[in-house]
Formats: structure tokens, C-alpha cells, sequence
């Protein structure tokens, strides 16, 4: 997590208090998902792009490289519905496939929708800590700390468990039995990886539970915290920007349609 | 001494810190096996149309191992929820989208459980609770991609393979790998105690 995603600059996104930020972004997955017209989806992919670019805090060519990867995730969600939706004005057809003005269209909003959804969840992983976003939870939404605490350590136990998938497989290299590829050896992947890799993940799970049991971890919400959670400014300023996005995306849709199409799930 | 002995099996019945623990660690794992996973689900994909749905049913396994060792309410959720996690943690996109699915998931894996009273750990109602985290996904589909606008037979195609999958993956292979990791002596100490077997300690 430190080198690539390290933030250039702080931002009021990462000021802000995960726990109210969290229930923010869940709103804001939800307005997206509500939104059926391709106008709307539209400006909400483009709204959100631009605010990942000026409020992800990071340098412009980064941003621009993390983009880039929705290239694939719009092709993914648009071409099943292109090539096999319903629809009955059809521009094209072969075999199964059938190429329709209403699939293709509703594929472009699928698109549209997904990088929407991929903008807003980049803004919120790239601005938000796990531990910060655990101990807000634990002060804002009195989260059972033995939760909280979990989570936290599962992160930290898992470079180990990286390290052993590595050594184990070069164990079997050096035995002779890792590369096979024999369709039989596939068969035996369960056992040869996942077996080790679990059962030594599962005792040092247990031995660290029983160290944070003793140090009392789970111990009940009248405790004391390292990091406290304040609500600031900081998030205001993020409530105001998240809703003028939003509040823009829809002027934009209602006074600069570009497709003007109607409701993408029943026809057009 | 019998008295006491009860009452900390009273404790321990509820989730304790150990049981969370070893649920998120367990999902975490499989987190990394679903990154190999996202690669065979590609190479799937090439066979025919939809293929990919034909190992669909990995991304609920994590739901029904940590139930399967551990046997109690609640970890079903949180395995499913754990997985999501991971995404969160090392900046994928889709984090928060996947967030939502996995408690969807995790609920209907749940009620499956639930309704056998978390009393049976076979592999059918492994499965079942698979076949019930792929409906469940279904409904979320229909809200987030659309599906139920694709042609009927692809509807269909795409969620029986992936119910299959999921009762065969999440159901049969995960009581496999739970009967594995019995036989190497790890999954003994996950079970809650009975009080009978406090009982048999007095006699």
C-alpha cells in the first residue's frame, strides 16, 4: 500500500471521517444505481471522473493510469448486454447474437454506469485508510471492537501467508512436483496448496486471537482509543462537494441531453 | 466446578474474538486464491457463451468454509464480508459495490444455515447455502447489470451454470478442504464445546 498509493496531497476527502463517509458512498452507489436514463449515467461518469482527477490527491498521470483500467471494466459490462439483450429494433444478427438499437444502447448506459461506479469507489479506497476506517467505526457506529480489531490484524497476517504461498511453491519446485501440468495434478491443487496454506493460517490466527484476547481487544465499548475520530469541517466540505456533484450531473442531464433516450429497462 | 464450566461455555457460544478472527484470516486466504481464481475464471469464459459461470461458484466458498469449521451464526456473513474487505484494502474500484454484494450474499448463506439451526454441516447443505448466496446474487444483478433484460435463454444459461457451480464449489469441494484440514488437526479446536462435553469432564 506505500510507494504507488501514496497521496501526493491531502485532500478534504481524506480529512473527512470514514465512518460518515462510508454511509456518503453507499448513497451515492445507490443514487447511481437508480439512475436509468443514459443522459444521466452519462454525466455522472464524467462528473465523477473529473472529481477523481481534482480530489484523489494524486498526481494527475496517476490518476490517469488507474482510468485507463475502466476502459476494460466498460467493455465488460456493455458487451453482454449488446450482443444478448433484448430488443426489438435489430441492427444486426448471427447466430445467438442479436444486436439491437435498445441492447446496444442499454450496454453503452451499462458502461457508462460501471465507470461511474468504478470513480466513486477509487475515491473512496484511494482516500480512506482500513485502520482509520475501522477505529471511526468502532467511536461513530459503536462497532463491537473485537471486529474492528480483527479485520486490522487480518491485514497484517497476510504478507505471511504470501510469503508461504511463495515458499511452498518453491518447495514443490525444488521437489519436482509444483510445475506439472498434468490434468491429474490440478486435481491435487487443493491439497498441495490450499490445505498448507490454510491450516498454518488457521493456528496463527488462533495463537494471535489468544494474545489479543488476553490484552483485552474484546474488551466492551467503554474503552480508550489511539486514534480518535473527530467529525470536522473537513467533512461538511465533502457532504457539500458529493452533492453538488450529483446536483451538476443532473442539470446537465436535464438541460444538455446528448442521447436523449428514455428509461434504459423498457425499451426507449 | 461444574457450574463455572458452564458458565464459560455460556460465553464462548456467542462469537468470540478467536472465531471473527479466524473467519476473516480464512477469507483472506481464499481473498488471494479468488485473484488466481479471477484468472481461471477467464480462461473459462473462452469455452462458450456465459462459460465463466462454470466456476462461478468460488466466490461464495469462503462463506461456507468458515462455516463448515467454525459452526456458528454470524460467520457465514462475515467470511462473505471479510473477502469484500480485502478488495477495500488494496484499492480496488469495485470495493465498496462489492461490499454491498457480500453482505447480500453472506444474508441468504446465512438463512440457509439458520434453517437447519446451524446444527447440520454437511456438504448438501453447504451447497444449498451456495446455491442461495448465487440467487441472492442474482437479485442484486438485476438492479446493478440488468440481467433481466438479456434474452431468455441466456438468463437461464447464466444462472443455472452458476447455481451448479456454486452447489458444486462452495458445497462439495469446500467440505472436501474442511474434511482436509480436520484430518491434519486444525479444525477440532474451531467447533463451539457442547455442554455435554463439559458434563462428560465432571464425571
Amino acid at each position: 500500500m506505500n510507494g504507488f498509493f501514496a497521496p501526493a496531497r491531502q485532500t478534504a476527502l481524506h480529512r473527512a471521517n470514514p465512518a460518515l463517509k462510508l454511509p456518503l458512498f453507499i448513497v451515492l452507489f445507490i443514487l447511481t444505481m437508480l439512475t436509468h436514463t443514459i443522459d444521466g449515467s452519462f454525466y455522472l461518469a464524467c462528473v465523477f471522473v473529473l472529481l477523481l482527477f481534482m480530489a484523489s490527491g494524486y498526481p494527475l498521470w496517476k490518476t490517469a493510469l488507474l482510468i485507463s483500467g475502466f476502459a476494460l471494466a466498460f467493455a465488460s459490462a456493455s458487451l453482454t448486454m449488446v450482443l444478448f439483450g433484448r430488443g426489438s429494433e435489430i441492427w444486426w444478427s448471427w447466430g445467438p447474437i442479436v444486436i439491437s438499437q435498445e441492447s446496444f444502447y442499454r450496454g453503452l448506459h451499462l458502461g457508462f454506469r460501471s465507470i461511474a461506479f468504478g470513480c466513486q469507489g477509487l475515491l473512496f479506497v484511494l482516500t480512506t485508510s482500513s485502520t482509520g476506517l475501522f477505529y471511526a467505526l468502532m467511536q461513530r457506529f459503536k462497532l463491537n471492537p473485537k471486529y474492528a480489531y480483527s479485520f486490522m490484524a487480518s491485514i497484517r497476517l497476510l504478507p505471511m501467508t504470501l510469503e508461504e504461498l511463495r515458499i511452498r511453491r518453491d518447495a514443490l519446485a525444488i521437489r519436482g512436483t509444483g510445475g506439472s501440468t498434468r490434468s491429474r495434478a490440478l486435481l491435487r491443487l487443493p491439497e498441495r496448496y490450499a490445505l498448507p496454506l490454510l491450516a498454518q493460517s488457521i493456528r496463527r490466527a488462533q495463537r494471535t486471537a489468544a494474545a489479543m484476547e488476553v490484552k483485552r481487544f474484546d474488551a466492551d465499548r467503554r474503552r480508550t482509543y489511539y486514534y480518535s475520530s473527530p467529525i470536522t469541517s473537513a467533512d461538511w466540505l465533502v457532504l457539500l462537494l458529493l452533492a453538488l456533484a450529483v446536483t451538476a450531473a443532473i442539470c446537465l442531464a436535464q438541460e444538455l441531453p446528448v442521447f436523449r433516450l428514455g428509461d434504459m429497462r423498457t425499451g426507449l | 466446578m461444574g457450574t463455572k464450566a458452564a458458565k464459560s461455555a455460556e460465553r464462548r457460544r456467542g462469537l468470540t474474538l478467536t472465531d471473527v478472527l479466524v473467519t476473516v484470516v480464512l477469507s483472506l486466504v481464499l481473498g488471494v486464491v479468488y485473484h488466481v481464481w479471477a484468472a481461471v475464471s477467464d480462461v473459462a469464459g473462452l469455452l462458450f457463451v456465459q462459460s465463466n459461470e462454470l466456476v462461478y461458484g468460488m466466490w461464495f466458498a469462503a462463506s461456507t468454509l468458515a462455516f463448515l469449521l467454525i459452526r456458528k451464526p454470524g460467520v457465514a456473513l462475515i467470511a462473505e464480508i471479510a473477502a469484500a474487505h480485502l478488495e477495500i484494502a488494496f484499492g480496488s474500484a469495485y470495493g465498496v459495490q462489492l461490499l454491498l454484494y457480500s453482505v447480500v450474499q453472506g444474508l441468504a448463506a446465512e438463512l440457509i444455515f439458520a434453517a437447519f439451526r446451524y446444527k447440520n454441516a454437511s456438504a448438501t447443505v453447504a451447497g444449498l447455502a451456495g446455491v442461495a448466496a448465487a440467487a441472492a446474487s442474482l437479485l442484486a444483478d438485476i438492479y446493478y447489470g440488468y440481467v433481466a433484460e438479456y434474452a431468455t435463454w441466456v438468463i437461464v444459461l447464466k444462472y443455472s451454470l452458476r447455481a451448479i457451480s456454486s452447489f458444486v464449489i462452495a458445497g462439495y469441494l469446500m467440505y472436501g478442504l474442511a474434511k482436509l484440514l480436520e484430518r491434519a488437526g486444525v479444525a477440532q479446536s474451531l467447533r463451539p464445546v457442547e455442554r455435554k462435553e463439559y458434563d462428560a469432564l465432571d464425571r
